[in-house]
């Protein structure tokens, strides 16, 4: 599609690692308009996170990407180092998971925000790109004097505040959120998606929003994607996911993770049993057929691809 | 691996000493006896030359490696002995023991090494047995401080709760959780810790403290300096002991690292 | 930072009692020593034997001893007769220029090529950095300056053989100064060798350790070059131990010089330490321990200091 801002086209992605090679991301595709907001939900070692850093190719050094990733109309895979750096951070920005590890201990909060609007010349004197970081800090809830601070010195919800401050930097188009909210207490994760719900009314943000848990995503995202093994599950409209999955995976993962602020719902067992398979070492047929309540011997020997499974939607499942 | 190998040579030789190299040879009335010629380079008198009082290098060098290695692993096993026991100790009991204990090491780690260390030699005289007790009584501190942090990670760790609820004496705790969570950790230190011994022993030995009556590499070095090897050129003479000792050293630095890296998985990473 | 200053007191106070204790056990007769082989009347020794107080109780000694030292007195070498303080006072600018430039050499030199190794992790680079340093820091430091010594200063005879300046030479202003360097330049290459590889060392697993953290992924998403990421991002966090260590080091390598200053004959405090030792000169060496161990503290306390000043989770 032309007027999509991300276009991702059969991504395969392979780490290198001292045990072999290791695929994160098997055959992903999918295509985000502009103004559009999608969600990509599933647990630890899905590929979510590789196929974010992925956009940006962020990746460790030697790692195989494979296939397609066209954002605002440049692919990202075949540009040069120098056309890389000029895209990151302008055309896509990237909120990682706010744990202390995210912001340089030795420089102040206000520098590193600062910082890529003077790599970029997005602005042209330090005191311009002062008085921008402390506005973007201002924006994001943050008093000015914080500009100065040490990462050690605020709280997790304000850092978090101040790693989304510090994506918009740049006025990005693409804003990608990894796990924004994870590790943070209920009333801080409200606080920070209603921040970055407004954010991208006012910046006119396109989102990519990723987490493990599904309720979230019905809040933040119009989309939903649901991945499993490295490939995408399923995918479609986010509150007809939730409320009535196609995919006996996502079925699980909606019961795990009940309604924000609902604490009753909180405690229903979830449907889940068992771990996610590591990478290394996927069984053959449907990936998820050993957690499967549903599994049938088909499963076992052939992985079903994306089907229709209603209007705009798609599930990775026989049993569609 | 490399590193086991060289050992292997070097433990070898200082074994086989009396079989490489006759050991009348290290005595200047006989070697003179033998009519050996002075200051001879490799060419002359094979394997490795003479030295200012006709003797034998290659003599030196084999019989040095029983000197130098035994030195270094006695003193080693001094240290790890001294250290363990306070670290184990002080980690257990925890409390004033424990502050007084690392007061004492911290002391200790401030004072300069070799310092100490010629002080303490001067003192109490040149001997084999001092120079162990020198070495051994100066680098405790480092190893104190590893077994004791390791000690108190695993007094953490449920199941010496779980033995003590069981009834299970001190000694029982210690004996059975606690020293085999530490001695890989102590092991890869000990190998760790030889280079130190056998570094001090030789720069002790070459600045006069050494035994007189021992041929130690680093013995063979003062000798080798003070009558003017260097001048001469006599690179027959300080070379083999030199390399020796660089050799041996490295060999025990590259397994200990290993070893560390065994016992401590945590410091092995591979981005 | 009191605390720290008080810690330090409390140690050095502790260095005055051990030194003190240490000679005491073995200079059973002082005075008999210093007139060792000379032909003194019992008398003399015994009125010496009085004004130096060596007749009261060990307490009074120890008080006495403390009081004399915080004064300068630290008594008298048995090998030249003279005070130990001018001994000491005289050989410390000797020690302190061929430690002072060989410590800051390598640290600067070691400190990059730990980043090099680091940053090219696995490489060539990276193996040929590591065992190279690895083997300097394996051999004696001493052996080292002997094996420099013979290539450059009798194989090759471009530098001097030893000592501090031609002697003899009335060579003045920059020819002196020229000269002096000239005699600097085996010893501090010496020094600087052999304690490259800590310095290496260190950095380079520092730098490892802050190359896994997420900051610096950041870094590079927000679009700066590599070489900005590694300068701005990267080293200053590695640097923090290393210069900790740095000044820890200074402290420790006033003492580590001892060896090699004897094989050049460098007239600083190493080489009357290894002069000390062929006596015995107990007092000397009692006076040069405590100077040696008081470097130490004072620089330790000085490397606190300075880690506290420049990590800013440190509060100061």
């Amino acid at each position: 599609m032309s007027d999509a801002l991300l276009s991702v086209r059969d991504l395969h992605v392979t780490y290198h690692t001292k045990g072999g090679p290791v695929p994160a991301v098997r055959g992903v595709s999918f295509d985000l308009e502009k103004g559009g907001s999608l969600g990509l939900a599933g647990e630890s070692g899905s590929g979510k996170s590789t196929l974010a850093g992925s956009i940006l190719r962020l990746l460790p050094y030697g790692t195989d990407i494979e296939g397609q990733v066209v954002l605002d109309g440049r692919d990202v895979l075949s540009l040069n180092p120098g056309g890389l750096r000029a895209v990151r951070w302008t055309a896509g920005a990237i909120v990682f998971q706010g744990a202390l590890h995210a912001l340089n201990p030795v420089l102040t909060v206000g520098d590193q925000i600062s910082e890529p609007m003077l790599v970029h010349k997005t602005v042209r004197t330090e005191k311009q790109a002062r008085s921008r970081t402390v506005s973007l800090l201002g924006r994001v809830g943050l008093p000015d004097n914080r500009a100065d601070s040490y990462p050690h010195q605020l709280s997790g919800g304000q850092r978090q505040r101040v790693l989304i401050a510090m994506a918009l930097a740049c006025d990005p188009l693409l804003l990608i959120a990894d796990e924004p909210t994870t590790a943070l207490d209920l009333m801080v994760q409200a606080q920070v998606l209603a921040l970055l719900a407004d954010l991208k009314r006012e910046h006119d943000l396109t989102l990519v929003f990723i987490t493990h848990d599904l309720s979230v995503l019905t809040y933040a995202c119009k989309r939903l994607a649901v991945m499993y093994a490295g490939r995408i599950v399923e995918e479609g409209p986010s509150w007809e996911v939730f409320e009535d999955a196609s995919h006996p995976y996502t079925r699980g993962l909606a019961a795990a993770f009940p309604t924000i602020g609902d604490l009753s719902s909180r405690l229903a067992p979830s449907g889940l049993g068992g771990d996610p398979p590591t990478p290394a070492n996927l069984p053959v047929g449907c990936p998820f057929h050993p957690r499967c309540p549903l599994a049938q011997d088909a499963c076992m020997t052939a992985e079903p691809g994306l089907r229709p499974s209603g209007t705009e939607r798609r599930a990775a499942c026989i049993l569609v | 691996m490399i590193g086991l190998g060289i050992l292997f040579v070097f433990v070898f030789i200082a074994l086989a000493a009396p079989l490489l190299a006759d050991i009348r040879e290290l005595n200047p009335v006989f070697a003179r006896a033998q009519g050996n010629p002075q200051w001879a380079p490799p060419s002359e008198f094979p394997p490795l030359g003479t030295d200012y009082i006709r003797r034998s290098v290659w003599a030196q060098f084999v019989w040095g490696s029983r000197v130098s290695l035994f030195v270094g692993l006695a003193a080693t096993v001094l240290t790890i002995f001294i250290g363990s026991v306070i670290g184990i100790v002080s980690g257990y009991i925890g409390g004033k023991t424990d502050g007084g204990l690392m007061r004492v090491s911290e002391w200790f780690l401030v004072i300069p090494f070799l310092p100490l260390a010629i002080v303490l030699a001067s003192i109490l005289g040149r001997s084999i047995w001092n120079i162990i007790f020198v070495i051994g009584v100066t680098s405790w501190p480092s190893t104190a401080r590893l077994v004791r942090a390791q000690v108190l990670t695993v007094k953490q760790r449920l199941f010496v709760d779980r033995a003590r609820s069981l009834g299970g004496t001190g000694w029982h705790i210690v004996s059975r959780h606690i020293l085999p969570n530490v001695s890989g950790l102590i092991l890869a230190n000990a190998t760790l810790a030889v280079p130190i011994s056998i570094l001090t022993e030789t720069t002790l030995s070459f600045l006069g403290l050494g035994d007189p009556s021992s041929a130690s590499w680093g013995k063979t070095l003062e000798e080798a300096f003070v009558n003017g090897a260097m001048i001469r050129n006599a690179w027959w003479y300080f070379l083999p002991a030199g390399i020796g000792i660089l050799v041996v050293v490295l060999a025990f630095t590259l397994i200990g690292r290993t070893l560390e890296e065994i016992a401590n998985p945590r410091l092995s990473r591979e981005r | 930072m009191g605390r720290k200053a008080l810690g330090s007191l409390l140690t050095f106070i502790f260095v005055l009692v051990f030194n003190f204790f240490l000679f005491r056990i073995v200079q059973k007769d002082p005075i008999g020593s210093l007139f060792r082989g000379r032909n003194v009347p019992q008398q003399t020794i015994d009125n010496l034997r009085t004004a130096f107080g060596l007749d009261e109780p060990i307490f009074t000694q120890f008080f006495y001893y403390v009081r004399e030292s915080l004064q300068g007195n630290l008594g008298i070498s048995y090998q030249s007769r003279q005070p130990v303080w001018d001994e000491i006072v005289a050989a410390i600018p000797e020690t302190v220029i061929l430690v002072g430039v060989s410590a800051i050499l390598s640290a600067l030199i070691g400190t990059v090529l730990g980043i090099v190794a680091a940053w090219r992790r696995n490489t060539w680079k990276d193996h040929g950095i590591t065992a190279g340093t690895m083997v300097f820091y394996s051999m004696p430091d001493f052996w080292l300056g002997m094996l420099l010594l013979v290539g450059f200063a009798v194989v090759f005879p471009i530098f001097p053989v030893g000592g501090f300046a031609t002697a003899g030479s009335s060579a003045a202003g920059l020819d002196r100064l020229l000269d002096q360097l000239n005699h600097l330049v085996l010893p501090a290459l010496t020094l600087t060798l052999a304690y490259l590889g800590e310095y290496a060392l260190i950095m380079r697993s520092s730098l490892l350790d802050v190359m896994g953290e997420d900051y610096l992924t950041v870094a590079r998403a927000k679009g700066l070059r590599d070489r900005i990421v590694r300068r701005r991002h990267a080293v200053p966090n590695a640097l923090l131990p290393v210069v900790t260590l740095t000044a820890i080091n200074f402290g420790f390598v006033l003492s580590g010089a001892i060896a090699v200053e004897a094989v050049y004959s460098w007239p600083g405090l190493g080489k009357a330490t290894a002069d000390a030792i062929r006596g015995p000169d107990l007092p000397m060496l009692q006076g040069l321990f405590l100077l040696f161990s008081a470097a130490v503290i004072v620089f330790n306390l000085i490397a606190d200091v300075t880690y506290a000043y420049l990590d800013p989770r440190v509060d100061h």
